[in-house]
């Protein structure tokens, strides 16, 4: 059996959090979730944790005070090349606006936009879990 | 007239021509004149004109080929040609090549300049008037674009929370912690209703008809109390008030509740509960002429560098427990249409003390 991925959850709502961790943890994907509600502070983790990070997976919230989804991409792009290919990252957001969605997809660093609420059955699709 | 006397330029080359249009009309306009079309050029170059006037017989060009040449550079002014031989021929280049509005015979006379002149004015001033609703138009289609993008995420946020919540709920078999997910549903529903209620509140603001009143601001205070000292949030915070109200203060009150109701509900929000004396203390005095409310907490507290921006539509300062960012933007746009001011000072970790200042609408 494969080990089990790690998790990151980025999101400023503090509700988010507590369900996404716990949906993810029910569900058996993962035992391991690691939570941020700012992305400025994900972002300072991921660099100082660059060479002891295990293969992780991020969910990504989109609108966010500070620094958004899309500005904590913009950082990620400029971080180490070890450290995109140990990271793969959704999106997951709540927006249904046209513009956000195709700039998701042209993104090179995000794999997709899920939509809120997280479906496991996509992600574990989307994963090939 | 206008506050603003109506400039023009005068080209032509017979400097007597010049000085007897300029001793006609100089107190009632603002004359510009050039005795060639290089030195007009340079005028143009610096300054703005709302009517040209040009003689057809010039040297190096004629009237009508200098309008053709700075039309497309100097579209703005209104272009009139004084001719004294009037040919078809120049009549037809000046319409088409030149598109001057008016010819002027020469000898001309005062009346007949005169109404060409407040012709050409009007119709300057309407193009200007037209670009300037244009640009506010374009102003306010940007914010309306900006207003729905931002409330969509608000109103859909909370919603894709419930159902999450309830996702997860449908996972669990113990029904105890059932209630932990309602509890959490309720906070999210809550928390949509408050949007909603404050997006109802920025209608009222920028569309409703102001109602002038009598302001009580004990009455108001008491009444903006009673509505938040039972939330929960609300916790072991102590409000104090001192109300000083002193003669009539006229103002709306639907905008002063607007006012009071947020901010007051902030300074609840942002309460600091590593402190052991969470308080907001409320200051108001009020004269016939104005009114001083000053608003203290020794919450958490706001950031230098978001100090300037948290009266914008949607920004959002802090990270945690922070709403849709337009609470404090109604508060700003309610004040600015009461004719007032607010201003806000803050330290992280002491609090903040907002400032507001209004005057009173006299009926």
């Amino acid at each position: 059996m494969k080990p089990l991925l790690h998790f990151f959850l980025i999101d400023d709502s503090t509700f988010d959090l507590f369900i996404y961790e716990k949906l993810l943890k029910k569900s058996g994907i993962t035992d391991s979730v690691k939570t941020f509600n700012s992305a400025r502070d994900a972002l300072k983790y991921l660099v100082s944790q660059a060479d002891s990070l295990p293969e992780s997976v991020i969910l990504l919230d989109l609108q966010m005070p500070d620094m958004n989804g899309f500005e904590f991409i913009d950082e990620f792009d400029h971080l180490p090349q070890s450290l995109h290919e140990k990271i793969r990252i959704f999106m997951l957001s709540s927006t249904i606006d046209t513009r956000d969605i195709d700039k998701a997809k042209a993104s090179r660093h995000i794999i997709d936009l899920l939509p809120k609420p997280l479906e496991i059955t996509t992600l574990r699709n989307k994963l090939e879990i | 007239m206008s506050e603003k006397p109506i400039t023009i330029l005068y080209i032509d080359d017979e400097e007597h021509n010049l000085h007897s249009f300029k001793a006609s009309f100089r107190k009632q306009y603002d004359i510009t004149i050039a005795s060639s079309v290089v030195t007009a050029e340079e005028i143009l170059e610096k300054q703005d004109f709302c009517i040209i006037l040009a003689d057809q017989r010039m040297p190096i060009m004629t009237g009508v080929q200098f309008f053709e040449k700075i039309r497309t550079k100097y579209p703005k002014p209104i272009r009139i040609l004084i001719t004294g031989h009037t040919d078809i021929g120049a009549a037809i280049d000046a319409i088409n090549k030149g598109e001057v509005f008016r010819f002027i015979d020469k000898p001309w006379d005062y009346g007949y300049v005169e109404n060409a002149i407040s012709h050409a004015y009007d119709i300057y001033k309407t193009r200007e008037d037209l670009k300037e609703r244009n640009e506010e138009l374009q102003k306010a289609n940007e914010e309306l674009d900006k207003f729905v993008y931002s409330a969509s995420h608000d109103l859909r946020a909370p919603l894709m929370s419930v159902l999450g919540i309830v996702n997860l709920a449908l996972l669990e078999d113990d029904v105890k912690s059932q209630n932990e997910y309602l509890e959490l549903i309720r906070q999210s529903v809550k928390k949509l209703d408050t949007f909603i209620i404050n997006i109802i509140d920025y209608y009222k603001n920028a569309r409703g008809v102001p109602v002038v009143t009598d302001i009580s601001f004990d009455e108001l205070v008491t009444e903006v109390q009673a509505t938040i000292q039972y939330l929960p949030e609300y916790g072991n915070l102590q409000m104090t008030t001192d109300i000083e109200q002193d003669g009539v203060f006229q103002s709306d009150v639907m905008k002063l509740r607007i006012i009071f109701n947020n901010l007051i509900n902030n300074a609840i929000k942002f309460q600091d509960t590593s402190k052991p004396n969470q308080f907001v203390h409320l200051k108001i005095k009020s004269t016939p002429k104005s009114a001083k409310i000053i608003i203290e907490d020794n919450g958490s507290g706001i950031r230098e560098s978001d100090q300037d921006k948290i009266f914008k539509m949607f920004y959002r300062a802090g990270a945690t427990n922070s709403g849709s960012g337009i609470g404090l933007y109604i508060v700003h746009e309610a004040i600015a249409k009461l004719g007032g001011e607010i201003s806000v000072s803050s330290k992280v970790g002491e609090g903040s003390i907002f400032e507001v200042n209004i005057p009173s609408i006299r009926k």
